[in-house]
């Protein structure tokens, strides 16, 4: 990452309201930062560097384990460095990179070389998932031990699946002895032939459909496989009311974590109707009874927190029609603040809960940040919950532009972004000694 | 004269395998004559093998036994014979034992409860490979200085552990000889339940030399198993789960039942190291089966070896 800790001055972050769920703040406090730490919180803390955080809230730096950022192989798309800078914007301070590139990180030299130039280009902190299976086809494993050696954090199927459970079973065996949680993008192939749900929105305006059986399908066998082996197994993009419960079975029986994404929590398959490209994704977006499944699961905490599946796409690839576009959405930028218009202000989902999903909870994932105690590392997010944005093609930092929430107005800004003690993105003026 | 099948070591307890490990000497020395002179040894392999086959065919015939192999091919094995009218057949034509070589776990087994003549287990599937895990003791012991230094040594079993039958007898033989064993492979070659034998169970030979391992114990892992759904590749094997030179120096032994994958389990100069007792227990083989074939038959008393 682009950072030199022992250059990193002390900071101070003064009278932000702290709502930390992990240790438990909830109040106006000031923070100092100093070598890249937490150092102090408390009341009246003082320094010669100091960012005025007052009507701010500050959180522990979001974390999203489930990024594609189309490098390499789609660089048009998404570069580290674009990728960063779109996660850095929304407040994330740490990501989890996908290996569905071109070519798949499926070879300990593409993992070697994305985490140097991870260290180089990427302003968060960004840990690199190997495929799960040689070029993500699902039948041979890939060298899992040479892998995390090389630097893998954990091994995916993400984009694909697999579609073998005897492959998958063995993958699961493997990376315990390895010593790598694996990610898994639950999809039935021979059922999900579809484009968008199968259900009524995709029915009356003639798209195919691929039902809710192909992620629940895939999900129970994960899960079941994920239980008898023992393998750190997270099920991401959870999307339907009948995945939650199962996922909600298995959780105390099993090695098992869950996420689901802003775009499954806050919008449904009414969208269909468009007939847009730019409204295509995988899992499709779910009738409302599926969507507010999925709330109350994330609410509950069946589901461990949310991962935005940010999914970059050229234009060329939306502007289709539906069945033509490529699926995924934009996620780092808008994450938050679609979370906390439509779940937090609609009275759904408190404040703290949406904290700890975004932060705390994929922090202890990942095994850093998530945290705003003394002597932990300063991952840190103000957001000013107040302010209400335009969602602007033209404003977005990614390289792409395909989010569902364009031309939307949403609340809750992310005005400063803090990792590892250096303002990675802020737009106060605190970075240049600017009291704001 | 009382005759005994041999099927696994699970029933064999130390001071038994000290007596057959001590007959085995006697015939190693030349001390006993053709104690199986007029016998009758029937040799069913229903599987290809090499060192096996020989090394009981020179078993037999150096204590005085007729031998007679049967082969898969030109046999009524390869007209779809089953196992138990083949062994029944070897039994009323007079054998005084059959020796099988099966590839499902529990023929020996099966076999033994139709036959009056003793079945000696010559490696059954997944099953079951006592003599192996006998010469290999006798190797060992030899390359120790007895049997009595057996106790206490570290022994790390590495490799395909789910599909060898040399491990199901190596572990309890190895054990009753108060070896510490030790097992090294990935979950994927393991049992689902690591602890089914209640072993410590190590991720690589680095580990199993920081564990202390005396003996690293090489498998061979099928080849058809080397790149795929159990095992990544070849390199990221021999990585982890091969024995290389550097691993050597310090007192450290090396054993393989074979045949050997050069470059995978164990590297090439490593079967040539002295402290490889590869070739020893090759040579154990014979002087052991003759042992075994000595004993099922009667022709040897246990007591009195």
């Amino acid at each position: 990452m682009i950072r030199d800790s022992a250059a990193t001055p002390e900071l101070v972050i003064r009278r932000a309201h702290v709502l930390d769920p992990s240790t438990g703040l909830d109040s106006i406090l000031d923070v100092r930062i100093s070598s890249d730490k937490i150092l102090e919180i408390g009341e009246g803390l003082r320094g010669t560097r100091e960012v005025d955080a007052d009507g701010l809230h500050l959180f522990p730096g979001f974390v999203d384990v489930h990024a594609h950022w189309r490098t390499p192989g789609r660089e048009d798309e998404e570069t580290i460095e674009s990728g960063s800078a779109a996660a850095a914007a929304g407040g994330f301070t740490g990501v989890v990179m996908m290996p569905n590139t071109d070519p798949i990180v499926d070879r300990p030299v593409v993992v070697s070389g994305l985490v140097r130039r991870v260290d180089l280009e990427s302003r968060v902190r960004a840990r690199v998932s190997a495929a799960l299976h040689v070029g993500l086809a699902g039948a041979r494993l890939t060298e899992m031990r040479l892998l995390k050696e090389a630097g893998a954090f954990c091994v995916s199927d993400d984009g694909l699946g697999t579609a073998s459970a005897g492959v998958l079973r063995n993958g699961m065996l493997y990376a315990r002895s390895a010593g790598l949680p694996v990610i898994l993008h639950c999809e039935d192939h021979t059922l999900a032939t579809g484009v968008v749900h199968d259900g009524v929105a995709g029915s009356l305006v003639g798209l195919p459909g691929s039902p809710a059986s192909a992620e629940d399908t895939a999900t129970a066998t994960a899960l079941v496989l994920a239980a008898e082996t023992g393998a750190k197994v997270h099920i991401t993009h959870v999307s339907t009311a009948l995945s939650v419960a199962l996922v909600g079975f298995f959780r105390d029986g099993a090695d098992v974590t869950a996420d689901t994404t802003p775009h499954h929590l806050t919008l449904t398959d009414e969208l269909v109707s468009t007939l847009e490209g730019l409204y295509r994704v995988n899992p499709p977006l779910r009738p409302d009874g599926d969507r507010c499944g999925v709330e109350a699961a994330l609410r509950d905490g069946v589901l461990d927190f949310v991962a935005t599946d940010h999914a970059p796409h050229a234009s060329e690839e939306k502007e289709l029609p539906m069945e033509e576009a490529a699926p995924g959405f934009l996620g780092h930028e808008t994450a938050f603040a679609a979370l906390y218009t439509d779940l937090v202000l609609g009275g759904r989902l408190s404040l703290a809960r949406l904290v700890e999903a975004m932060s705390c909870a994929p922090g202890r994932w990942v095994g850093e940040g998530g945290s705003l105690g003394v002597g932990a590392v300063a991952d840190l997010t103000l957001v000013d919950l107040s302010e209400r944005w335009a969602v602007d093609r033209d404003a977005l930092i990614s390289r792409s532009s395909n989010s569902p929430y364009l031309g939307r107005a949403l609340s809750g800004r992310v005005v400063t972004t803090i990792v590892g003690g250096e303002l990675i993105h802020d737009t106060t003026g605190a970075k240049f000694g600017v009291r704001a | 004269m009382e005759t005994r099948s041999f099927l696994s070591l699970e029933d064999t307890n130390r001071e038994e395998l000290k007596d057959i490990l001590d007959l085995a000497a006697a015939f190693a020395n030349g001390r006993l004559r053709d104690p199986l002179i007029s016998r009758t040894v029937c040799l069913a392999f229903f599987e290809a093998s090499t060192r096996t086959a020989v090394s009981f065919e020179l078993a037999a015939r150096r204590s005085g036994a007729h031998v007679i192999t049967l082969s898969e091919k030109g046999s009524a094995i390869s007209k779809g014979e089953s196992l138990i009218d083949t062994v029944v057949t070897l039994d009323s034509l007079g054998a005084d034992a059959i020796v099988l070589r099966h590839p499902a776990a529990g023929a020996a087994a099966l076999a033994s409860r139709h036959t009056t003549a003793p079945i000696i287990n010559a490696g059954d599937g997944c099953g079951q490979h006592p003599t192996q895990a006998l010469l290999d003791l006798y190797a060992l012991s030899d390359a120790l200085g007895g049997f009595e230094e057996l106790a206490g040594r570290r022994v790390a079993i590495v490799g395909d552990i789910l599909h060898s039958r040399v491990a199901r007898s190596v572990i309890p033989g190895f054990v009753r000889a108060g070896i510490e064993v030790s097992l090294v492979a990935p979950r994927t070659l393991l049992p689902l339940d690591t602890e089914a034998w209640g072993l410590p169970v190590l991720s690589s030979v680095d580990e199993a030399m920081e564990w202390g391992a005396d003996v690293l114990y090489m498998l061979r892992l099928q080849k058809e198993r080397m790149t795929g759904a159990r095992v990544p590749s070849v390199a990221e094997y021999s990585r982890f789960y091969g024995v290389a030179q550097h691993h050597l120096g310090n007192g450290v032994l090396v054993m393989h039942p074979g045949p050997v994958n050069r470059g995978v389990e164990i590297s090439g100069e490593v079967v040539l190291d002295a402290s490889s007792l590869i070739s020893d227990q090759v040579a154990s083989g014979v002087c052991v089966r003759s042992a075994v074939l000595a004993l099922s038959t009667g022709a040897v008393q246990r007591a009195a070896a």
